[in-house]
């Protein structure tokens, strides 16, 4: 009974909810300041998008800017600037960071460095395959080789680190793409490899590492995220394929660790004192209990988000497993619907506009589908005819997508 | 007159000022970046370049072409900040950068890193330009530089001779692999283990355990033998007693496979022990692809060594400097293999060759 008051409350909130997407803007996004936007939840409101885009008449494509070199990357949004990363020349050892003008596509600054880590990598990635961060004034960028650098909206270099020079075994020939997070003054990078395997927090400032700690010798590419604790303490969520844990921003302290196996390619979400685990289909654990270990809430093994990362609307959660998009209840993880909505493989994560999803295909099909009570009807699936494995920020009525070789923005 | 001299004193003081700050500005501004060259790994270092930049961002007499100039004999981690410096220094519509940057794409003593950058902007949008460039950096010491030459060609180049050229050039190993294979196309057939100078004939030892992958760090008897110079005949193995065996890859690639010699065994480790007959005295490379963990001795020296299982492999994978003597020298290989049961996970296999610091092959006599 209590389960189907619950659900009776969440049906509510949906309705509610689709109701208020319909009527006026509740958020636009200013900036999207790292992989998955500002708040690690690529869900935003009170935007417009246009259904259909692409294709052979380009349709509502603002504009489309060549770039040489690859990237597997996503794009970061501050001010009026969009900020990516790319790798080109001899072994994609130029490791590039690139400004554009988000009215124009026109470049606004480049910087560049010569990796010194690894920059191997499988033919389909990059070393440009992290997302870079910001913390609205400074720019990170972090690359497969383990080059980490630091500039001003100018572009102007304020510091640069070789994390491969301090720990040479650091370093994956597969391609490493954990995204960097900023939290409190400190850009968190996590290096998990078969080689010298860490986690590291470097003060945004100048550089220098504030702390560093042992991770598993194992390969992995999902990124951190950040999480507030019952009490507004912050927290950096890191998992791995045994490990799930919070340490604190400032000192690396481990503030909690469960042993569970996740996955090793998407990352958490956490959300109103829950996180999401892409681990066994998905675990969601609650974080409302100060000064405790999180509990369990539920696992669905349904529930599976691989590789992209889960993404949370209203009451809602969806996962994407393969070409599957799953959506289940927050509460109890159970599984409301199912529809495939896309085709071929799939590394970008959703997004979330209005009450319609985006999600990229690596052949650069975009399915639009909206998120239905009972179902994902597909509004349309749009192509830009060139490989997409980054995941797209939205900002101002536009969404921002990084292929391969270019950078788009899709806007009525 | 009286009220005139001691302004006239006073403006030839204030000159003597200015134009001696202004030159302590210029000392200072090139000592920074002298600091800045010799920058090395870790945080103290960091921090202290950060400080250098910053300061060095607010000089106004820095130049890009002393930037780029700055980097020959920098550390790796120098030239990197002084790359970042360089980029922010760079304007497309700076005619004085422009022919800086000329004079530093042609002296070939300025570093190889710098000239690379120097050549990317100057033909930026200038297609004449790069195409008239090109071809006259086929020879060139910097590694990039060479890349992008042999690059542009190689899809024109349609003959033999012109084919030949290219490879007699080109240094990178997808470029080399590719050659080989036009040439191919061309009727002219070219060895590439003979070309990129494999080691082909080993003596092959094992396996020992290596059951959880936890003995990649014991010293078994084998090892400390040839160390000391005095191997036997025969060992205990993982399996029961393992003697030597002679072998020599047939394969095209130069490869040993290990998997085909011990049947596919996992959980183990191969000693793989050969002498390379040098022709020269002195530094050269040992250049490795291998996708299963390794560690090599040269000369009874630990020069390589990788705990990394099924995670990519690929020609000239690992690099290490080396000092060949003239004559024998002796190599040794501890090759290591986890028990993964993935189909991607069972090769079992390393090529290896020595070469020089460009990457052209020295061969054995």
């Amino acid at each position: 009974m209590q389960i189907r008051t619950h659900h009776f409350a969440t049906y509510l909130c949906w309705g509610v909810a689709c109701l208020s997407l319909h009527g006026t803007s509740l958020r636009a996004e200013k900036n999207w300041l790292q992989f998955r936007g500002s708040d690690f939840n690529p869900v935003v409101t009170g935007a417009k998008l246009p259904i259909e885009f692409g294709g052979d008449e380009k349709k509502n494509i603002a504009w489309r800017t060549e770039i040489p070199g690859r990237s597997v990357g996503g794009v970061i949004v501050v001010d009026d600037q969009i900020i990516t990363t790319t790798s080109t020349g001899m072994d994609q050892r130029r490791i590039q960071l690139l400004s554009y003008s988000s009215k124009t596509g026109k470049q606004l600054w480049e910087q560049e460095f010569v990796a010194r880590g690894r920059p191997f990598c499988h033919p389909t990635s990059a070393n440009a395959a992290p997302t870079p961060a910001s913390d609205g004034e400074n720019i990170y960028a972090f690359f497969s080789s383990n080059d980490l650098a630091c500039v001003n909206k100018n572009g102007q270099l304020l510091w640069y680190r070789s994390l491969a020079s301090d720990f040479p075994k650091a370093g994956n020939d597969t391609g490493m793409s954990s995204s960097p997070v900023v939290v409190d003054g400190v850009c968190i990078v996590q290096v998990e490899c078969q080689g010298d395997s860490f986690a590291a927090g470097i003060d945004t400032r100048n550089g220098v590492t504030l702390w560093r700690i042992d991770r598993p010798s194992k390969a992995n590419w999902s990124s951190p995220s950040s999480a507030k604790s019952a009490d507004g303490k912050s927290w950096v969520i890191m998992h791995s394929g045994s490990d799930l844990l919070a340490v604190s921003p400032k000192d690396g302290t481990v503030q909690w660790k469960i042993d569970i196996g996740c996955s090793t390619y998407s990352s958490s979400l956490a959300i109103n004192n829950r996180l999401f685990v892409p681990a066994g289909g998905m675990t969601a654990f609650d974080l409302s209990s100060v000064g405790k270990e999180p509990s369990k809430l539920w696992d669905e093994n349904k529930l599976s988000s691989n590789p992209c990362s889960p993404i949370v609307l209203n009451d809602r959660i969806f996962a994407v497993n393969k070409s599957i998009l799953v959506c289940s209840d927050i509460y109890t993880g159970k599984v409301l619907w199912q529809s495939r909505i896309a085709e071929g493989s799939i590394w970008s994560s959703p997004v979330v506009v209005g009450e319609n999803l985006y999600l990229f295909s690596q052949d650069g099909k975009c399915s639009v589908v909206k998120l239905g009570e009972k179902q994902g009807e597909r509004l349309a699936t749009n192509n830009l005819g060139e490989e997409v494995l980054g995941s797209p920020a939205v900002v101002d009525n536009a969404m921002y997508v990084r292929s391969v070789s270019a950078l788009w923005k899709i806007a009525e | 007159m009286k009220s005139i001299l001691p302004s006239f004193l006073t403006l030839i003081c204030l000159s003597f000022v200015v134009i001696g700050s202004g030159r302590a500005y210029c000392q200072s501004t090139a000592k920074t970046l002298d600091e800045i060259r010799a920058i090395g790994i870790g945080d103290q270092e960091a921090a202290k370049a950060a400080a250098l930049v910053s300061k060095l961002n607010q000089a106004k007499d820095l130049t890009l072409a002393q930037t780029l100039r700055a980097m020959k004999g920098a550390t790796p981690i120098g030239r990197n900040w002084l790359s970042g410096i360089a980029n922010f220094k760079y304007r497309a519509d700076d005619p004085q950068a422009k022919g800086e940057l000329e004079k530093i794409l042609q002296d070939r003593t300025q570093d190889g890193e710098a000239r690379y950058k120097a050549y990317v902007w100057l033909t930026k949008g200038n297609e004449k330009l790069k195409s008239e460039l090109l071809p006259t950096l086929m020879e060139d010491p910097s590694p990039e530089l060479r890349y992008a030459s042999i690059e542009s060609q190689i899809e024109t180049a349609k003959d033999a001779v012109q084919l030949q050229k290219l490879l007699s050039a080109a240094r990178h190993p997808s470029q080399v692999v590719d050659l080989i294979k036009k040439l191919d196309g061309v009727g002219v057939k070219v060895e590439q283990s003979q070309h990129f100078g494999f080691i082909k004939r080993w003596n092959l030892i094992g396996p020992f355990d290596h059951v959880g992958v936890k003995n990649f760090n014991k010293v078994f008897a084998v090892e400390e033998d040839w160390g000391a110079n005095k191997i036997q005949k025969t060992y205990e193995g993982k399996n029961g007693k393992v003697t030597w065996i002679e072998f020599t890859t047939e394969e095209k690639d130069g490869s040993v496979d290990l998997a085909k010699v011990f049947s596919n065994e996992k959980g183990c480790i191969v000693y793989a022990e050969t002498e390379f007959e040098s022709p020269i005295e002195g530094a050269a490379e040992i250049r490795l692809g291998c996708i299963n963990g390794h560690k090599i001795w040269v000369n009874g020296e630990l020069v390589m060594s990788n705990e990394v299982y099924h995670s990519s492999s690929q020609i000239d994978q690992y690099i290490e400097p080396i000092q060949l003597k003239k004559g024998k020298n002796r190599i040794l290989m501890k090759i290591c293999q986890n028990e993964q049961k993935e189909s991607w996970a069972q090769r079992y296999e390393y090529l290896v060759r020595i070469s020089d610091a460009t990457g052209k092959a020295i061969l054995s006599n």
